[in-house]
């Protein structure tokens, strides 16, 4: 059963390439956007179905994973590069989640850029990015991950940057690429030690060689923390996070797909899939946990003042995949993984469900301008209850499983729990509920705020926005219940948990879910009362409102500490010495010195006929003094 | 006859200097070629000489100069090669003496010419051809002039 | 010095003043004369060698000498008189338009 595999990553780059030459300028536009739109929705729902497929297949088998080498890329000397496709339950898991939330933002799509005019262009770069995603999640060679990674990069950057005509969306787009490529450095590192090391980039030969003690040769360690490295770019952690804020400047479902569900996902499924390596690194492990904590932290704490409807939930989805960090840090590889699964559900349908709002107010996107919507857009307002409820923790919904398997290995794992992290852990909890409930209740709740023509205009979105909305509510809520990482074990064993703390279990599971319904309640209650309530502890806390609202100004470091001296060496230093002083002054030089000498060398010809015998008479002198010597 | 200034008096110096150099090969005993070279040289070419001085010589402006602008280093690389040649002349190998004195067998007149009619005939062919192409020169060289007379 | 190599350093002093003349003189038809002399001093080498081995190939080489020099003067002479009546003088630093 070859084929399959690779046809679910090959059907969307086929996508890709039919609406790519033929609904856009570049073919003339012959497809009009109908005939694009199904093509472009086909394609994922064809690999979604194709997968199902092979994930039927496996199951079969007693899921032994299914190996499918598709075409052989390099020889060079005795080293092979093979592009080989990979499934076992964990690609299982995230393939299904790529293409099924895949097909149905695809969808959602369709009726959110309905108006656009580049919307081949824009399903062309959706169906791109599933490609390399799916690149991504069924490599079995860290060579094809890389291809998949990049290749996401990519895409991100041409989707953020869509709307280029308004140079700050290609100004993101930018930061965006080039904040990716500086953790694509230390994960081209890692690969370079693994190669080194072990003479293939096979990854489950690595995991195999690494829980088998036989990778004495490379310290784990270092490799574990370069391939964090690469993480951190991509998935958004500190210190590299500062593009997904800014990454709002692309379309709702470019934000639903690439920087909720799937895109910022791979760096977890990166160290998900090296779960052997990392079981055998306590030190970069011990690194991410604490990395993964203080991002969360951090998020959350900016969202707590952010007024745009989309950057609270990008600050949201840092702080979210902070947690995964957490996860994968004390060493509860398949719990993280789990909480990608729900964290696509419940994410995706929140972006989609902001962008029906927005789609609603038409293009409005401070909440300090929306209120009172509930009874405006109900589909959105309901679905959106639901998906914030599940982030929250409420209990019941998918957020609250995966979140407290999180905290309880935090605070009990023996590798590598311990009690702060899942205080700050916890915390950071609180502080979701709590940001959550008070986007909800500016947006649905409360007088309205907006202008008049604006209200008149509210409407609900189309059928393809609210059914996505609808099904991705649906697994937000029941998600929670497939109990992944119990379906994961037999490959990615759980941590042991420290015996001494097991019967804090249920204590910490009341505990959460006291801190949820707090922070729900403290948000209703600040929000729900006169405006003066919010505003009294805006005041009250002045200095710590300004650096949040400065988003601890790590921006403005960057820019002065990194970006100012790299551009003034490149002004003074490369372009005025290197390239202007010493290439063109070669060149130049160079030129100028060939017809210098050229007209000095031109002066023999004086057309006289005396001195040429003059030269004649020399050459003579010369030649015989020559041949004295010679012979 | 490098440091006389009317071309006429280097003419007639250049004559000398031919003649002598004829009654040198007569003494060498190759008598035709003493012959050959007064007739030859200062018969003909020597005459066309003064004849073309005597018609330029109208056109000449008086009171140009004698010497060209190189005349310095000119004199310095001549006595430089002068000094070269002899240097490498007397490094050679000291040859035998010579000169049989009067018409020996070799250069008789009989012996040379039949010589000259049979084993170096080539060098007869090459000097009529030469001639041919010569006079075809001239033809060319008149004809030109005289379409620049007409064209002018 | 025995007389051949007497002989032959006339023969090189005559080339050498031919060649020199070239040099030195500004008059064309001047020029022209110091290269007869040249072609004279070449003759005698010619037949000093040729004497001195007793071989007759010299002297018939002589001979092609003397037929090149006449076929020469006979054709130099007409182009001096173009060139003169081109540049209207025997200067012959005023021949000087292939310069450069």
């Amino acid at each position: 059963m070859n084929t399959p595999l690779a046809l679910i990553a090959l059907l969307p780059l086929l996508g890709f390439l039919l609406n790519g030459t033929f609904a856009t300028a570049l073919g003339g536009k012959r497809f009009n956007n109908t005939v694009a739109a199904v093509i472009a929705c086909a394609m994922p729902i064809a690999a979604f179905a194709l997968t199902i497929q092979a994930f039927l297949t496996l199951q079969s088998n007693g899921y032994t994973p299914i190996v499918a080498p598709l075409y052989r890329w390099a020889l060079i000397g005795e080293h092979t590069f093979d592009i080989t496709f990979y499934f076992d339950r964990l690609s299982a898991i995230m393939t299904l989640v790529v293409t099924g939330v895949g097909s149905v933002i695809h969808i959602y799509s369709t009726g959110y850029m309905h108006d656009d005019k580049s919307f081949g262009r824009f399903m062309a770069y959706l169906n791109l990015f599933l490609f390399f995603m799916l690149l991504l999640v069924l490599g079995r060679s860290m060579l094809v991950l890389f291809v998949g990674w990049e290749g996401v990069g990519l895409a991100s950057y041409l989707l953020i940057g869509f709307w280029f005509d308004d140079l700050a969306n290609a100004i993101a787009g930018r930061k965006a690429f080039i904040t990716n490529r500086i953790g694509d450095a230390g994960f081209l590192l890692g690969m370079f030690l693994l190669y080194r090391a072990f003479g293939t980039l096979d990854m489950d030969t690595i995991n195999s060689a690494f829980v088998g003690g036989q990778a004495a040769m490379v310290s784990a360690s270092l490799v574990g923390f370069f391939l964090f490295v690469g993480a951190t770019g991509k998935s958004a952690q500190i210190p590299l996070y500062v593009w997904l804020p800014d990454a709002m400047a692309g379309p709702t479902p470019v934000s639903a797909l690439i920087h909720a569900a799937t895109m910022v996902t791979a760096g977890v499924y990166l160290v998900a899939r090296m779960s052997g390596l990392y079981m055998q690194a306590p030190d970069a492990s011990q690194l991410m946990a604490v990395v993964g904590v203080l991002t969360a932290f951090m998020a959350a704490t900016i969202a707590l003042v952010q007024t745009d409807i989309k950057k609270v939930l990008a600050y949201s989805t840092v702080s979210q995949l902070g947690f995964m960090f957490v996860a994968l840090g004390v060493g509860a590889y398949g719990v993280a993984i789990f909480h990608v699964v729900t964290h696509a559900f419940f994410k995706a349908c929140l972006f989609l469900g902001a962008g029906s709002v927005i789609h609603a107010l038409g293009g409005e996107q401070d909440i300090r301008k929306m209120g009172g919507l509930r009874k405006h857009i109900p589909i959105t307002f309901w679905t959106f209850v639901i998906s914030t409820a599940a982030i929250a923790g409420i209990p019941g919904l998918a957020g609250f499983f995966s979140k407290d398997e999180i905290l309880w290995y935090a605070f009990a794992s023996e590798k590598g729990g311990a009690p702060w992290l899942w205080a700050v852990g916890a915390l950071t909890a609180f502080m979701t509920a709590f940001y959550m409930t008070r986007l909800l209740w500016l947006t649905f709740f409360g007088a309205s705020r907006m202008s008049h023509e604006v209200e008149h205009h509210v409407h609900e979105s189309p059928l393809s926005m609210t059914g996505v909305l609808g099904v991705l509510a649906v697994l937000s809520a029941v998600g929670g219940y497939i109990g992944i990482p119990h379906f994961l074990e037999p490959q990615i064993p759980l941590p042991p948990v420290v015996e001494s703390l097991e019967h804090y279990e249920h204590t910490l599971l009341y505990v959460s879910i006291a801190i949820a319904f707090a922070g729900v309640a403290l948000a209703v209650f600040m929000y729900s009362g006169p405006a003066s309530r919010p505003a009294g502890i805006a005041r009250a806390a002045g200095p710590v409102r300004v650096l949040l609202e400065g988003k601890y100004f790590v921006d403005e470091l960057y820019a002065a500490v990194i970006v100012r001296p790299l551009a003034w060496v490149s002004e003074h230093v490369f372009l005025k010495i290197g390239d202007k002083m010493l290439i063109d002054g070669t060149l130049n030089g160079l030129g100028a010195f060939a017809q210098r000498s050229a007209g000095w060398l031109g002066r023999a010809q004086t057309g006289s006929l005396q001195f040429y015998a003059l030269l004649v008479m020399v050459g003579m002198v010369g030649a015989l003094l020559w041949s004295w010597r010679h012979v | 006859m490098l440091f006389m200034r009317e071309p006429m008096r280097v003419a007639l110096a250049l004559i000398t200097s031919m003649s002598s150099l004829g009654a040198v090969y007569g003494l060498m005993g190759v008598h035709f070629i003493a012959a050959f070279q007064v007739l030859i040289y200062v018969g003909a070419v020597m005459v066309f000489m003064v004849y073309v001085i005597m018609l330029l010589e109208v056109k000449e402006a008086p009171g140009s100069k004698r010497f060209s602008s190189y005349v310095v280093p000119g004199v310095v690389v001549g006595v430089l090669l002068m000094a070269a040649l002899g240097a490498g002349m007397l490094r050679g190998p000291m040859s035998s003496g010579m000169l049989p004195g009067e018409g020996s067998g070799t250069f008789s007149l009989v012996e040379f010419s039949s010589a000259f009619l049979t084993r170096y005939w080539l060098v007869f062919e090459l000097t009529t051809v030469f001639l041919v192409g010569a006079i075809v020169a001239a033809l060319a060289v008149v004809n030109v002039s005289r379409r620049k007379q007409e064209g002018a | 010095m025995n007389e051949s190599q007497f002989l032959l350093a006339i023969a090189g002093g005559l080339f050498t003043i031919g060649l020199l003349g070239v040099v030195i003189r500004r008059n064309a038809l001047v020029m022209l004369m110091c290269m007869e002399l040249m072609l004279n001093g070449v003759n005698l080498s010619l037949v000093t060698f040729s004497q001195q081995r007793g071989d007759a190939a010299g002297a018939v080489m002589v001979f092609l000498t003397f037929v090149v020099a006449t076929a020469e003067v006979a054709l130099a002479i007409p182009i001096v008189l173009l060139l003169v009546k081109h540049a209207r003088s025997l200067d012959v630093d005023r021949y000087s338009e292939l310069k450069g």
